[in-house]
């Protein structure tokens, strides 16, 4: 018998967020991206290439912090590509994306293969997850325990890092111009800013965030690292930041949202309900980011001539 | 006293033209000082030199007389100019502060301080009266608005000298006022400027001297108060000029155009259609009149297929047109200046013969079974750029390389030679020279007189009254009256565009003329 209780559960509160990190994580990069009119799809592939190094720094070093240092490194450095390919050689900014997301999802194989040696998927005890953290207080508490202990570092940093980035984009000059850079960079650049350079800052921190997605991804939320395990997060990410408007703090309920309904995906799931459900999101997630950006793209040519 | 800006032997040299051949050009301190010149003559150009936009190929600038080189906007601003171009540059969905310190934010260890800028730009709105709302979204401005944010802007980086590129083209006449006490004021308080207009009246109105161009050349720089609209006319296009030409009143023949009370939802409320009904007749001039923004583009748009009517019929010839789709209504006679040349009339990225054969590709001799001819396209395109003198004359350039004017040319081209049955011109002579705005204005009279049936929007009431042989008059989406153009004067028609009807303003009831 199916039973809303099966589902809507105390562990579905904990599963929400903890699902939601890496989409947050994401958004967050592309919302950077996209306030200077660059629709990050390649964060999918910065995630991926971020995750696998994650676990080969951790496997190597066994530590943690290296592993998060690795990923951020090959995120940036993956980001750089893209900046390369779309503000040096001026492809497209959606082919950019998306060449760079075959290239990391043929990138990350090989290395898997030729690094250690196996397919599919790496696991070894060797490997040093992120810590999760425990406060003693709540643990005495079952409701208080299940909500709120048992997360690991980078579920805190993305809920910090929502308050940081609203205040960078609204508050600073930095955020200012960004979001300028988006919606007329002829003024920026006439007010004698350099759009490009803003632009590759937009496109190196999102390296940043999405490096720090994919470690959680395989060092925090699993430990391992599976051949194409960021399965669309990134495009859900690129979704969410749509349906939060390109703002930090809505960005981060609709991360919540998405987080949600891949939890109660995974439980039906496990009520038996048909696993495509599941396997659809990140798929519906695609159309939708993708349809979403070419309508904001019409906007912007509208936009610039209002009189 | 020394000029506080002065350029010696400006050359600028574009691909297809030599669009500066060696200006002299000086202003002094504290002076309005109005540049004008046929479309193409080289003003923004020039200005845009001044501004760092462009780099001249030869030449020296002097700014209070020190030799400079303006490598870009921002060495510029840093000697004191300023510039607001005819196309602002506003993101809509910024607000005015943010728009106006963008670059130059006053801040506290990089956190933007809105207090600061919001008392400096209060400061400065204050001072040169120029009212504006500090909070609001640039798309929630009207064009006038729009423009005092761009004069802040450029007051806030600094400007000593402020280049206005064509402000009023966009103006309605009560802005245009509006502006011009701005522009006193800045001369009050020891500012420079630059005024860039084709409207002679203005110029002579608002400016100390007067530098005339033409064709890359300075032609002489004049007094105002010397100067007399045919003396400066005469200088800009070499020969006299004729703007008040009225021809004979034409034979007017049968309905062309019938408006049934059409009823369309607009932009804003104001400008709803609201129960439009009046006739075209063959041979006849029907001119609109109001001040902007009060439907006259949503009655265009909604004559040409652009917008939905919701409510009545419109029939061209007898056939119904109501809710076609652009293309068909083309079809059936009728072709259209449209109101924004950049935006709907043309294509800035196709050449200049792409352009003018646009509307015409589908029908021989242009295309014979749907590949187009490129022989019968050359010759068309030469045909046209020749016989409505569109410079420069190589129609293999793209559009975006013409001036405003000659972009005009290139529309009012097409369109007339459609031959349509009834031709919509909607500010036909917006932004365009003196010596075209005669040649574009009989060009309409001769249409008239093949027996077309042309509506004509204008926010220019000489226009409208020197053209029209009735005038409508449109206030708040309605028409609020038609009169024959001899019973029409500005004071009229002026009291009938601020709502009210055309009895009241003649003070005799049974003068009204039915719509
Ligand atoms: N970016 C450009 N590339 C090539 N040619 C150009 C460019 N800008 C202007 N021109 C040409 O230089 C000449 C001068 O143009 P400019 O825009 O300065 O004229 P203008 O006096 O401002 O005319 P208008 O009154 O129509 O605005 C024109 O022949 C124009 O076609
Ligand atoms: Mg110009």
């Amino acid at each position: 018998m199916f039973r809303f209780s099966d589902v809507l559960t105390l562990t579905l509160v904990r599963a929400t967020i903890r699902m939601s990190t890496p989409i947050l994580l994401a958004a967050l990069g592309v919302i950077v991206t996209e306030l200077a009119a660059i629709t990050n799809v390649g964060i999918e592939g910065i995630m991926l290439v971020s995750a696998f190094m994650a676990v080969a720094a951790s496997y190597w070093s066994g530590s943690w912090i290296v592993g998060i240092l690795a990923a951020v490194a090959a995120g940036v450095l993956i980001a750089a590509l893209m900046a390369l390919i779309h503000l040096r050689f001026k492809a497209n900014v959606l082919v950019a994306g998306i060449a760079v997301n075959m290239f990391s999802l043929a990138f990350t194989r090989f290395l898997l293969v030729n690094w250690f040696g196996v397919a599919g998927s790496f696991y070894s005890p060797r490997i040093s997850p992120i810590p999760r953290i425990n406060l003693s207080i709540l643990a005495a508490h079952p409701v208080l325990d299940t909500l709120f202990n048992n997360y690991n570092l980078m579920d805190y940093l993305g809920i910090v890092l929502v308050f940081v980035f609203h205040f960078l984009i609204y508050k600073t000059v930095w955020g200012l111009r960004l979001r300028f850079t988006g919606v007329h960079p002829l003024a920026v650049e006439t007010a004698g800013v350099n759009v490009t350079v803003k632009k590759l800052q937009a496109l190196l921190i999102s390296g940043v965030l999405g490096g720090l997605a994919g470690a959680h991804l395989s060092l925090g939320y699993t430990t391992q690292f599976i051949e194409n395990m960021t399965n669309g997060r990134g495009f859900i990410g690129v979704a969410a930041m749509y349906f939060g408007g390109i703002s930090p703090i809505t960005t981060w309920l609709a991360s919540l949202f998405f987080g949600f309904t891949e939890g109660v995906g995974a439980r039906l799931q496990n009520l038996g309900f048909p696993s495509q459900f599941m396997l659809m999101l990140p798929y519906v997630a695609t159309v939708v980011a993708i349809t979403f950006s070419m309508i904001r793209q019409q906007r912007r040519e509208t936009d610039k001539q209002p009189f | 006293m020394e000029p506080i800006v002065k350029m010696t032997g400006i050359v600028k040299q574009f691909p297809n033209v030599l669009a500066l051949k060696g200006v002299d050009f000086s202003v002094e301190k504290g002076e309005v000082h109005s540049l004008v010149g046929e479309n193409g003559a080289g003003k923004s150009t020039l200005m845009n030199i001044l501004y760092g936009v462009l780099q001249p190929d030869l030449g020296e600038i002097y700014v209070r007389g020190q030799k400079q080189v303006i490598h870009s906007v921002r060495d510029a601003m840093h000697l004191g100019i300023g510039m607001v171009h005819q196309e602002f540059m506003l993101a809509p969905s910024m607000t005015v502060v943010e728009n106006i310190i963008l670059g130059f934010e006053p801040n506290r260890r990089s956190v933007v301080d809105y207090d600061a800028a919001a008392e400096k730009i209060r400061a400065l709105s204050e001072e040169y009266g120029l009212a504006i709302r500090p909070e609001s979204r640039i798309i929630d401005n009207s064009v006038g608005e729009a423009q005092r944010v761009e004069i802040i802007k450029a007051l806030y980086r600094g400007a000593e000298v402020l280049i206005l590129d064509e402000p009023t083209a966009v103006l309605t006449p009560q802005e245009t006022e509006d502006l011009f006490k701005v522009i006193r004021s800045l001369k009050e308080h020891g500012k420079t400027v630059i005024f860039i207009s084709h409207k002679l009246q203005e110029v002579l109105a608002i400016s100390d001297r007067i530098t005339v161009m033409r064709d890359g050349r300075v032609q002489g720089t004049l007094l105002a108060s010397e100067a007399t609209k045919e003396k400066i006319a005469t200088l800009m296009v070499g020969r006299e000029v004729f703007l008040n030409i009225k021809a004979p009143e034409g034979k007017r023949g049968g309905v062309v155009l019938d408006v049934q009370g059409v009823s369309a939802r607009g932009r804003r409320r104001l400008s709803d259609l609201k129960n439009v009904s009046f006739q075209v007749h063959a041979g006849e001039i029907l001119g609109i009149a109001g001040v902007d923004g009060n439907g006259q583009s949503e009655l265009v748009e909604v004559l040409t297929g652009l917008r939905r009517v919701d409510q009545g019929d419109i029939f061209v010839s007898g056939t119904k047109i109501t809710n076609l789709p652009p293309g068909e209504i083309r079809e059936r006679g009728v072709s259209h200046i449209p109101e924004d040349r950049n935006r709907s009339g043309l294509c800035a990225e196709l050449t200049v013969a792409e352009n003018l054969v646009a509307t015409k590709l589908k029908r021989p001799p242009l295309s014979k079974n749907g590949v187009i001819r490129g022989q019968a396209v050359r010759e068309l395109a030469s045909r046209l750029v020749e016989e409505y003198d569109i410079r420069p004359g190589d129609y293999r350039i793209p559009t975006r390389n013409l001036s405003g004017g000659n972009r005009q040319k290139v529309v009012v081209a097409r369109e007339v030679s459609e031959d349509a049955q009834l031709l919509i011109a909607a500010h036909p002579t917006r932004g365009v020279d003196i010596g075209s705005i005669e040649f574009i204005r009989s060009i309409l009279i001769a249409q008239r007189e093949e027996g077309k049936a042309i509506l004509l929007v204008s926010a220019d009431l000489e226009e409208v009254l020197s053209l029209s042989d009735r005038i409508a008059v449109m206030y708040e989406g309605r028409i609020v009256g038609i009169l024959p153009a001899s019973e029409a004067n500005e004071q009229v028609l002026g009291l009938m565009m601020a709502g009210g009807e055309y009895a009241k303003a003649q003070g005799e009831e049974e003068k009204v003329v039915e719509a």
